[in-house]
């Protein structure tokens, strides 16, 4: 990477943003506002730009478009586009106003109709349901099986001037009573003994006529509104239908349009000149300033000098092919710093192999296999993330033949027998965990010798190497395997204690007895294996016994197999991935990985 | 299937290297599941993270299993 600083007059500002917009090679330092420098104003027509991609936006969510990776061309400047989203606008509005109307409507009649449906066999006109000086009225629900008469009778004790009708709703009993206004409080604590449930019809306070009528009318209405609605909806489809490219299309190309419109906001700017600070790779430096001169007319000064140490370098990490997917994993934890050894190979190369040792089935990985092949084709979006899986499924199956497990069944005999020789299994997984953080201990020795020097990389992390031999030889000794003195084992322990005090201080002692926990922790690849092994196994043995049954029971047999494989597949996957991806990031990174560069995206390149 | 004593109580030695050990990791993954998940509702992108530093205390199990096997194999070699 050459830090690259590019300045000219505000004239030709558009052409050099066009240029570097099209180069998709230079990563913008954004500016920050200094008493030297304001920030850059937006091209003149950002405004109307941001304006239509708001609506063009707001277009494709009421339409439903769905974004396709198809591309569509557009032919159109910005005003044709402009005029034909205002009119495409204005008509999808004036199709969602309508739609939204019909169903307010819908909704309104639903609500009287049920209104309607109480009064439907009551003979009282809808329009003498209002408030009077000298009346007052009451409708609503009496007590179930409370008889009328009795309500009759007690209102006729007193006067003979109200009028009652009844009719039952739904297995009760509805009263409408127009009593004097004189005998309200006596007809009130009267329907109190009846245990009153009074109800008001506020949604047809403007209807006329008897309660039937109406209601026949009203069915007719909700029947045409429910056309009517159909039909718009299908008119909005068949627009968003036929808009779709359109809308799409001028989406991208607006979105483009804008990011070149307001590139100038990263600027630094004076009056009359603008100040671009960025990074370009050093391989394309020489060919990109070429050509930023010649559309310029070398109105332009480009300055450009190599990272310096200090620098904070965007990275931009570079891997052949079949690596590149696990720079997925770097994206998840922390991008490499400059000049620091870029860990993606690594996890290549071990990755799939613990994934596949802590499965190891053949059965679970044919399946795994196929399940990510089908997600790798569902979401395009995650596919880098299914490589990686899907080559774990692979070596996966590799590791299933070396165990002899089908589903837990052994169909060959093993190389290496998971359930029974747990022990020649654990002593792999400590070996692979010795190697696996020694290679990690010599990625840090180079690290440390690039950036620190040589001879403190010897302290802090030769150290390391030398501490393990000391315990190794220690080890050896005491198992009486070689037969030496072991003060030759003390003096390497103490000379490795005294280069890490030195490389360290005292935070490397205190962080002494991490090698061994780190080499222990490896013993997950044997561990994480045996359960996912021996669950396997469980679940064909429980079956079996279903089948030894017979009839009915091989349906429940079957059953336990396809349950339980399913969860011990689940279970296997989250296990063998997280904790092979955690070998990595917690024992293996921490012996020489410290990260925290920013990704490297050159201005006018698509995010990936 | 008849065992002696000292064998029964191997096998609840290595019993409790085990539950004790899961019981202390499942202590400390609970808290950094908690946190991990509060710190996820802030920033999205920590997912990967939290997702890892909550698998960290697993170790402890791994040592109990090995430990617990250590154990029984004192059952077989007596």
């Amino acid at each position: 990477m050459s830090s690259v600083i590019i300045t000219g007059p505000n004239n030709i500002q558009e052409t050099v943003i066009k240029e570097l917009h099209n180069l998709k090679i230079l990563h913008i330092v954004e500016h920050s506002k200094n008493e030297l420098a304001d920030i850059g104003k937006p091209l003149y027509n950002a405004g109307r730009l941001s304006e239509t991609l708001v609506k063009i936006r707001a277009l494709i969510a009421a339409l439903n478009i769905k974004k396709e990776e198809k591309k569509f061309e557009i032919k159109k400047g910005l005003l044709e586009i402009e005029s034909a989203t205002k009119s495409l606008n204005q008509e999808v509005s004036a199709n969602l106003d309508e739609l939204r109307k019909a169903e307010e409507q819908i909704a309104k009649n639903q609500a009287a109709r049920q209104e309607l449906e109480i009064l439907k066999d009551i003979d009282v006109p809808l329009e003498s349901l209002t408030s009077y000086k000298s009346l007052s009225y009451f409708t609503g629900y009496l007590k179930n099986n409370y008889n009328v008469k009795t309500l009759k009778e007690e209102l006729l004790r007193i006067t003979d001037k109200f009028m009652l009708s009844d009719n039952v709703v739904k297995k009760k009993c509805f009263i409408v009573l127009f009593v004097d206004i004189k005998n309200k409080e006596y007809a009130i604590s009267s329907l109190q003994k009846a245990n009153f449930t009074p109800i008001t019809f506020s949604n047809i306070a403007n209807f006329k006529g008897n309660a039937s009528s109406n209601l026949k009318k009203l069915e007719e209405e909700t029947k045409k509104l429910l056309q009517r609605k159909e039909a718009v909806k299908k008119n909005l489809d068949k627009l968003s239908i036929e808009s779709k490219e359109f809308l799409l299309a001028a989406d991208e190309f607006l979105g483009v349009q804008l990011e070149k419109a307001e590139a100038p906001l990263k600027f630094a700017s004076t009056q009359s000149s603008f100040l671009i600070k960025g990074w370009i790779p050093s391989e394309e430096l020489s060919k990109s300033i070429e050509r930023l001169n010649k559309v310029s007319k070398n109105k332009i000064f480009i300055h450009f000098e190599p990272a310096k140490k200090s620098d904070k370098v965007p990275v931009k990490l570079k891997n052949p092919g079949l690596v590149r997917p696990f720079e997925f994993f770097m994206g998840l934890y922390s991008i490499p710093a400059y000049r620091e050894i870029d860990p993606t190979f690594f996890i290549f190369l071990t990755f799939p192999i613990f994934f596949g040792i802590m499965l190891g089935d053949v059965g679970y990985g044919v399946i795994s296999l196929a399940l990510f092949l089908l997600l790798k084709k569902k979401m395009p979006k995650a596919k880098n993330f299914f490589s990686i899986l899907l080559l774990a499924s692979f070596v996966t199956v590799l590791f299933g033949f070396l165990f002899g497990e089908f589903f837990g069944y052994k169909f060959i005999h093993p190389v290496i027998s998971r359930e029974h020789e747990m022990f020649k299994l654990l002593y792999i997984a400590i070996a692979i965990g010795i190697l696996h953080v020694n290679i990690g201990l010599v990625a840090g020795f180079i690290n440390e010798a690039k950036s620190h020097g040589f001879m403190h990389a010897v302290y802090a992390k030769a150290s390391w190497i030398v501490l393990q031999i000391g315990i190794a030889l220690l080890a050896l000794v005491y198992f009486g395997i070689i037969s030496i003195s072991p003060l030759v084992g003390a003096v390497f322990l103490a000379l490795a204690v005294l280069m890490l005090l030195k490389g360290e201080g005292v935070k490397g002692l205190i962080e002494l007895p991490s090698i061994l926990t780190n080499i222990m922790s490896y013993a997950r690849l044997m561990a994480i294996g045996l359960s996912s092994a021996i669950l396997a196994v469980i679940v064909n043995d429980s079956s079996k016994e279903f089948f030894h049954k017979g009839g009915f029971f091989i349906l429940v047999g079957v059953l336990i197999l396809i349950v339980g494989h399913a969860i011990n597949i689940m279970l296997g996957l989250l296990g063998s991935f997280l904790h092979s991806l955690r070998l990595h990031y917690v024992e293996f990174f921490s012996k020489f990985f410290h990260g925290g560069a920013k990704k490297y995206q050159p201005f006018g390149a698509k995010e990936q | 299937m008849a065992a002696d004593i000292s064998t029964g109580l191997i096998a609840i030695g290595s019993g409790i290297a085990i539950g004790l050990s899961a019981i202390a990791a499942a202590m400390a993954e609970s808290t950094i599941g908690a946190a991990a998940v509060g710190a996820m509702a802030e920033k999205e992108e920590l997912f990967g993270k939290g997702l890892i530093l909550t698998v960290i205390p697993e170790t402890l199990v791994i040592f109990g299993l090995v430990v617990a096997m250590l154990i029984l194999n004192l059952a077989k070699g007596g």
